[in-house]
């Protein structure tokens, strides 16, 4: 929910000038908000053209040990020398560190993100000269050039170049510098030279010929900085925007870099942004932006931040995949050209047909106020490469509690227990699946998080078991804001523990939110989130068990006073500034939330906990959800491309609020909503505060029975979407993935994000168009079938596919050669359905062969990493369909059993045998030659056991 | 419906096999005695919607086989199924199959979960007791709920009347008061012309002609003895009351139009036109030809007593009116909800305190102070059959994303009249619960513990 709204508590004038602006209009007002003009440091890197480069590398002083290389660059205009580090990482990445060779105090480098130090492969020098250097990339073809004047690094399979940085020259790198016009930079600066003296006279006795090498090459920053005059632009030392000052202490610190893409005209990532899903050229706007706000009814179609940042982007053509991972958590601006962009299809065609056509090739340039340039180049060369590439990096996605992919119903806000319980019988009584019911920040005892209100929810141990009976389970809110009230135990105890953010003056950070007067405990210090953690046990969070869960909102973090909605930059996080962390501080709340609900269960039990801020890693702590979108068709349409485009950069389990969180949507708009939101992977209905109810019930039988069936066919589903993220856990692949992961040599599937893949075997197509009478599907693959998986209904790949629809169609096919098990018994909860029998459906493909896969373990603790789990592949070729272990050394036992076959595009056969450790059986069937569709009737073999079933 | 058809379906074809008519049937689990001659064991069964013939093993055998769901009463098996839970001792019903053997208790004779890890007891007998405990006090509060009704109605019978009694005297007091209005009307028009004549006499020095009015309209100033004895009365100036003042400083305008007034004014009445100034004093000398001022005197008088006419006869035609909307409103057949127009009930939530005043307002005071309207006297919103059910006020004070606020109030059957609850499931939209004996219907009664034995 959005900070805008506290305004309403704070008084009617207060009202008054909200309820006017916002009759104004609908949506965000932009002016909150910086564009790169009004970031001083966007703005001044942004002003640097192409053209050569200030930078040179200084060959003589590169070092080349087993595992990486050195080099240092030097800045021909102000001397400034920088240090690059280069190491070939395991599995195809080559990553790319630049840093001041000597800075006047340590540049940030971002910490937690990585899940290890990346393990290196050796680099060989192929050769060198005056020139450059040439560098073996491991055992594939790959060298990286480095070209000493001016500095550029081409990256080269065979011919072809892959990725060049710097070709554009513009490597920005501000050195830290005193501050001229200060006293302090004076004093600093005498008692510097003073001490640069005698250095050199003790450096001169005992390296003589270092003095010499001073001497002739001047080196040191310190001295050449004082000799060239820095011109100082406004914003450097301190910069205002709207009511807000940011004291700037370190001065300019930006870091920016281009990379070039030559046959590259698709890039994809950078999250979090309301757009679509390739990322568009940014030469005519803003370039988009990542730094983490929470932003009061986005826009959608533009570059501007949102709550999470992935500074991670793909790009890819028919022949490879590639990914640049930006390693940085200050503000970053992302600028996208193409040489093909302004193009029209005639003007490419004729380029074609002339054979004219320069290369294509998109530019990108990362610019970021701190810290250091630290780039992991991933190199593919597929999609599932650079997935793997960059999960070894960061992680994978946490495998979710399985009751997490059920339904989730939430709401600002369930006033009490009562409407809890009543919410509850709603579902029971109109026989709708769900899994989780919410609490939003109106459950707290005056916004003190950890605490429940004592006449609202006044026996929430009650209320839970009330739920556990049903096996049901609870998220309540807990935001990382903390009211400043001396009677407040967590206030009191962070205060006292000296763990709250501090100003710049080194008082603790106070700023405005939920609560009123809020401090934000600074969760980038490990003592700090292992506090946070511990007040997760049961005995410190009371009224609490084993199922309720979390979520954190808020915490980009979300400071109403603050400058654009924000912490200031100049807060500090021990020794570093808020700046340098910025975009780090909502994976930390995450991540110590997360920690918390694992310790309280002696580390038996999976948390979950939804995030709406995010940076790389975030995928580790588990779900995010795309904030405070609106009931608006277009919100609905957006909710396909931001979770692809996070799916891409490791975050799978992502979701939009269904039904739109601002406004009230119409009927049909809702209805819609569930139907797309039952096939991405978090699916939970959210509303404002100030909406009408929208319970599923509540509108019409006709309208409850079309949501209810969406919801139960997403639970049929469960078994596919478990399966699904227990391999996004294993691999990094996505969840819900782009056509053109799985179709990567098909142009027409390279921008298409008004549909999607999950895994590799369903496609779906929702249907987001108000009044839609029918929606055009492209079905991919050349070679492929696909199945409907309402009418068992068969159409070939490769082509355009329109679908009439009616209110209760959602077009979704199942992949030829595909098997998905399925559970048909939908019961109260995920939980319930537990021990119920599977249903394989098995879709032929043109070679009548079929493959699939069934994961099962309990479904919601750890075991499974002790391999406490059950992992079977079925096939199916030449009739036979066969089901085989692929953990044989796992350890499961389950009561599920095989209820039913169904093989689409099938034959009549004449018997069909079943072949089990205990023997062989007829099995019955039925076959309906119309769809050409195979129902074999009760196998009952376990669903743990090896079995054949024979087609005649 | 649907089932009816299939049910005569099922009979035709049935008629066939009639054979089996004498067959002892076995248990079959999850149906109802009403639904056994459908089970009856022999070699097939066939769906109760026709659709498929199967043999009889398949029935309850855990996979499903009917597209109705039919074959398997019993079991999970069936996305549209049904299980009957006999629940001796308590009430039957049906669950949807997908909670058999769901590891939840459904049926309190624990017969949905015979094959789950969930141990449920037999909780039927208790459920059936606190059942019929409830449903004793139900018919106790309904009883005690429709005597209290019987009076009311007789009540409202009697406030029926009382109140057209009362609209009849109104509207008496209103021709009364219209007469009255006339006759001042009147005297107000004379009076008028009296003072146009005297004041245009007094500009024109035509002295003389005033005395001859003054004896003409002698009764005109008799009627104004009343200032002069009231004067005579308050021989101190200070007696004279704000509301006569008003008229005096009128008396006073008049008095400065007809300067050259041969009368001798008494002190205290000069003090009271003109205060005690010394200015006043001065003045004192003046005389004023009384029947002059008596002119312009009875202009302002009969104006002043017009007015009042004529706000009586407002406020009395406003009270007409009134009472006449409020005996628009529908108060139900027998006039039984018409006691509670005029009633306030309040309801402590939390921080707030709720009012509802029936046909009238509700609102909300936090504690804080502030008081919001939440809606105005609508109409009822029951359903067709009870439309007395429930009541809906509308057009409370506007809401923060538009729209306005709103209550919907359901009435609801008990021994005493009280607003119980008071909940807001979304912003601006409120639902109270508030009992009286006037909900209380009579069909009610009827509803009672059934149990198959």
């Amino acid at each position: 929910m959005c900070c805008w709204f506290f305004l309403r508590r704070m008084g009617p004038v207060l009202l008054l000038w909200v309820a006017v602006c916002l009759s104004g209009s609908w949506a965000v007002d932009k002016g909150n908000f910086k564009t790169c003009d009004q970031s001083a440091f966007c703005k001044r890197q942004r002003a640097m053209k192409p053209g050569e480069s200030p930078y040179r590398a200084l060959l003589e002083t590169m070092e080349l040990t087993n595992t990486r290389l050195t080099l240092q660059l030097i800045n021909d205009n102000n001397k400034v020398r920088l240090l690059l580090e280069l190491y070939r990482l395991q599995g195809n990445i080559t990553r790319v560190k630049i840093n001041e060779l000597k800075p006047l105090k340590p540049r940030y480098e971002v910490p937690d993100v990585l899940i290890r130090e990346p393990p290196t492969e050796p680099l060989s020098l192929l050769s060198q000269d005056e020139n450059g250097v040439v560098l073996s990339l491991g055992a594939e073809s790959q060298r990286v050039i480095v070209s000493a004047r001016p500095f550029r690094l081409d990256i080269v399979e065979g011919r072809d170049v892959l990725m060049s940085l710097n070709s554009r020259g513009l490597l920005g790198f501000e050195h830290l510098r005193m501050r001229k016009d200060t006293f302090s930079y004076k004093v600093t600066s005498t008692v510097a030279s003073v001490w640069d003296n005698i250095k050199r006279v003790f450096s001169s006795q005992a390296d003589p010929e270092a003095e010499n090498k001073e001497g002739t090459d001047p080196a040191n920053p310190a001295e050449t900085a004082k000799e060239e005059e820095e011109k100082v632009e406004d914003g450097m030392w301190e910069e205002t925007f709207k009511t807000h000052t940011d004291s700037k202490p370190s001065g300019p610190s930006a870091v920016s870099l281009d990379f070039s893409l030559p046959g590259v005209e698709h890039v994809y990532g950078i999250p979090e942004h309301g757009d679509s899903l390739k990322l568009k050229t940014t030469d005519s706007g803003d370039p988009y932006r990542l730094y983490n706000l929470d932003v009061f009814q986005y826009e959608l179609y533009n570059p501007m931040a949102l709550y999470g940042s992935v500074p991670v982007m793909l790009s890819h053509n028919a022949r490879r995949t590639m990914g640049i991972f930006w390693l940085n958590a200050a503000e970053t601006w992302v600028d996208i050209s193409s040489n093909t962009a302004g193009k029209t299809v005639f003007g490419k065609m004729l380029d074609y047909v002339q054979g004219s056509s320069e290369t294509p090739q998109t530019d990108v340039r990362w610019i970021s106020e701190s810290g250091i340039i630290d780039v992991f180049l991933m190199l593919g060369p597929t999609p599932r490469d650079v997935f793997s590439q960059y999960a070894s990096l960061t992680g994978t996605q946490a495998f979710p509690p399985l009751a997490s992919l059920g339904y989730h119903q939430c709401r600002w806000n369930y006033n009490d227990q009562e409407d809890v319980r009543s919410v509850d019988a709603g579902f029971d009584e109109h026989d709708i699946p769900y899994d989780f019911i919410w609490l939003d920040i109106e459950h707290t005892d005056g916004k003190r998080y950890f605490t429940w209100d004592p006449h609202k929810f006044a026996s929430p141990k009650e209320m839970l078991q009330g739920l556990q009976d049903k096996k049901r389970k609870m998220v309540a809110i807990v935001d990382p804001h903390i009211k400043v009230d001396t009677n407040y135990k967590i206030h009191n105890e962070i205060r006292s523990r000296g763990f709250y953010v501090k100003n710049k003056d080194g008082g603790d950070y106070e700023g405005w939110c939920w609560p009123g007067s809020a401090g934000y405990p600074d969760f980038t210090r490990p003592d700090m989130r292992a506090w946070w953690a511990s007040q997760f046990a049961y005995d410190q969070y009371e009224g609490t068990m084993e199922n309720l869960y979390t979520w954190n909102d808020m915490n980009e973090p979300s400071v109403f006073n603050g400058p654009e909605v924000t912490m200031h930059k100049d807060a500090m996080h021990e020794s570093w500034e808020h700046r340098d962390v910025h975009n780090l501080y909502g994976l930390y709340v995450h991540r110590a939330t997360a920690e918390g609900l694992i310790e309280r269960s002696g580390g038996v039990e999976r948390p979950f906990v939804l995030t709406r801020a995010f940076f790389a890693g975030s995928q580790r702590y588990g779900a995010v959800w795309t904030g405070d979108n609106a009931a608006e068709w277009d919100h609905l349409k957006i909710s396909i491309p931001m979770c692809l485009s996070l799916g891409l950069v490791g975050i799978s389990f992502c979701g939009a609020d269904v039904g739109g969180f601002f406004k009230s949507p119409s009927t049909e708009l809702l209805v819609r909503w569930y139907q797309t939101g039952a096939y991405q992977p978090f699916f939970r209905a959210h509303a404002h505060l100030d909406t009408p109810r929208r319970e599923p019930w509540l509108f019409g039988p006709e309208n409850t029975a079309l949501i209810r069936e969406v919801i139960r066919q997403r639970y049929t589903f469960l078994p596919y979407w478990y399966q699904l993220f227990y391999l996004a856990y294993q691999t990094g692949e996505p969840v819900m993935r782009p056509l053109w992961v799985e179709y990567p040599q098909d142009p027409a599937t390279f921008a298409l994000d008004d549909e999607f893949l999950l895994g590799r075997d369903l496609l779906v197509h929702p249907v987001t168009e108000e009044g839609a009478r029918g929606v055009t599907a492209y079905l991919p693959g050349k070679h492929e079938v696909w199945f409907d998986i309402h009418t068992f209904q068969k159409h070939n790949g490769g082509q355009n596919l329109y679908i009439p629809v009616t209110m209760s169609s959602i077009p979704v096919f199942q992949r030829g050669g595909s098997i998905i098990p399925r559970k048909l018994r939908v019961r109260r909860s995920s939980t319930c359905m537990e021990h119920d029998p599977y249903t394989l459906y098995v879709a032929l493909d043109n070679r009548r062969t079929a493959e699939g896969e069934l994961y099962i373990d309990d479904g919601h603790t750890f075991n499974y990493e002790k391999k406490e789990l059950m992992h079977r592949k079925f096939s199916f070729a030449n009739g036979v369909l066969s089901s085989v272990d692929l953990e044989p050394n796992a350890q499961f036992t389950t009561k599920s059993w095989v209820e039913r076959i169904i093989i689409l595009g099938a034959s009549k056969p004449s018997m069909v045998t079943l072949k089990t450790a205990d023997g062989e059986n007829q099995l019955e069937f039925d076959f309906d030659a119309s769809m050409s569709v195979l129902t074999i009737r009760k196998p009952g073999m376990n669903a743990g056991a090896d079995w054949t079933v024979t087609l005649q | 419906c649907s089932f009816l058809s299939s049910e005569m379906r099922f009979h035709i074809i049935t008629a066939a096999f009639l054979w089996a008519a004498f067959v002892e049937s076995r248990k079959i689990r999850g149906i109802s005695s009403s639904y056994k001659r459908f089970y009856r064991e022999r070699k097939s069964f066939l769906c109760i919607d026709g659709s498929k013939i199967i043999p009889f093993e398949q029935v309850n055998d855990d996979y499903c086989d009917c597209a109705d769901g039919s074959d398997e009463p019993g079991t999970s098996a069936c996305p549209r199924g049904r299980f009957y839970c006999t629940n001796l001792g308590f009430r039957p019903h049906y669950i949807p199959s997908s909670r058999v053997n769901d590891g939840i208790c459904d049926c309190c004779d624990a017969s949905d979960e015979y094959n789950s890890h969930a141990r449920c007891q037999n909780t039927c007998w208790n459920l059936g007791q606190k059942e019929r405990a409830y449903v004793e006090g139900q018919m106790k509060t309904l009883d005690e709920g429709l005597r209290l009704k019987q009076q009311l109605i007789e009540e409202g019978v009697l406030l029926w009347r009382e109140k057209q009694a009362q609209l009849r005297e109104l509207q008496r007091a209103a021709e009364d008061l219209q007469i009255k209005l006339e006759e001042h009307r009147k005297r107000k028009h004379e009076a008028d012309r009296l003072k146009e004549q005297t004041l245009k006499a007094l500009k024109a020095g035509d002295r003389g002609k005033a005395p001859s009015i003054f004896r003409t309209h002698f009764k005109t100033f008799a009627h104004f003895a009343e200032l002069f004895q009231f004067t005579q009365l308050g021989r101190q100036a200070n007696k004279l009351t704000i509301l006569h003042l008003t008229h005096l400083k009128i008396a006073r305008l008049c008095l400065c139009a007809a300067s050259r007034s041969p009368l001798k004014i008494p002190p205290y009445i000069w003090r009271a036109l003109f205060g005690n100034t010394r200015g006043a004093q001065s003045q004192q000398r003046r005389i004023v030809n009384l029947s002059d001022l008596l002119f312009c005197l009875a202009a302002e008088w009969e104006a002043a007593d017009l007015k009042k006419v004529e706000e009586a006869y407002e406020t009395v035609n406003m009270e007409i009116s009134d009472l006449q909307k409020k005996l628009e409103i529908d108060y139900g057949t027998d006039w039984e909800y018409l006691f509670l127009n005029g009633q306030c009930y309040k309801l402590k939530v939390y921080e707030y305190m709720y009012t509802l005043c029936p046909f009238n307002t509700v609102s909300q005071k936090s504690t804080a102070g502030t008081e919001v309207s939440l809606g105005l006297w609508g109409m009822w919103a029951g359903p067709a059959k009870n439309r007395y059910s429930q009541m809906v006020y509308e057009n409370g004070e506007p809401c923060w994303q538009g729209g306005s606020r709103t209550t919907s109030v359901t009435l609801t059957c008990g021994t005493e009249t009280g607003l119980r609850s008071v909940k807001e499931p979304s912003k601006c939209q409120y639902i109270m619960d508030f009992e009286t004996p006037v909900a209380c219907q009579p069909v009610l009664k009827q509803r009672g513990v059934h149990s198959e034995l």
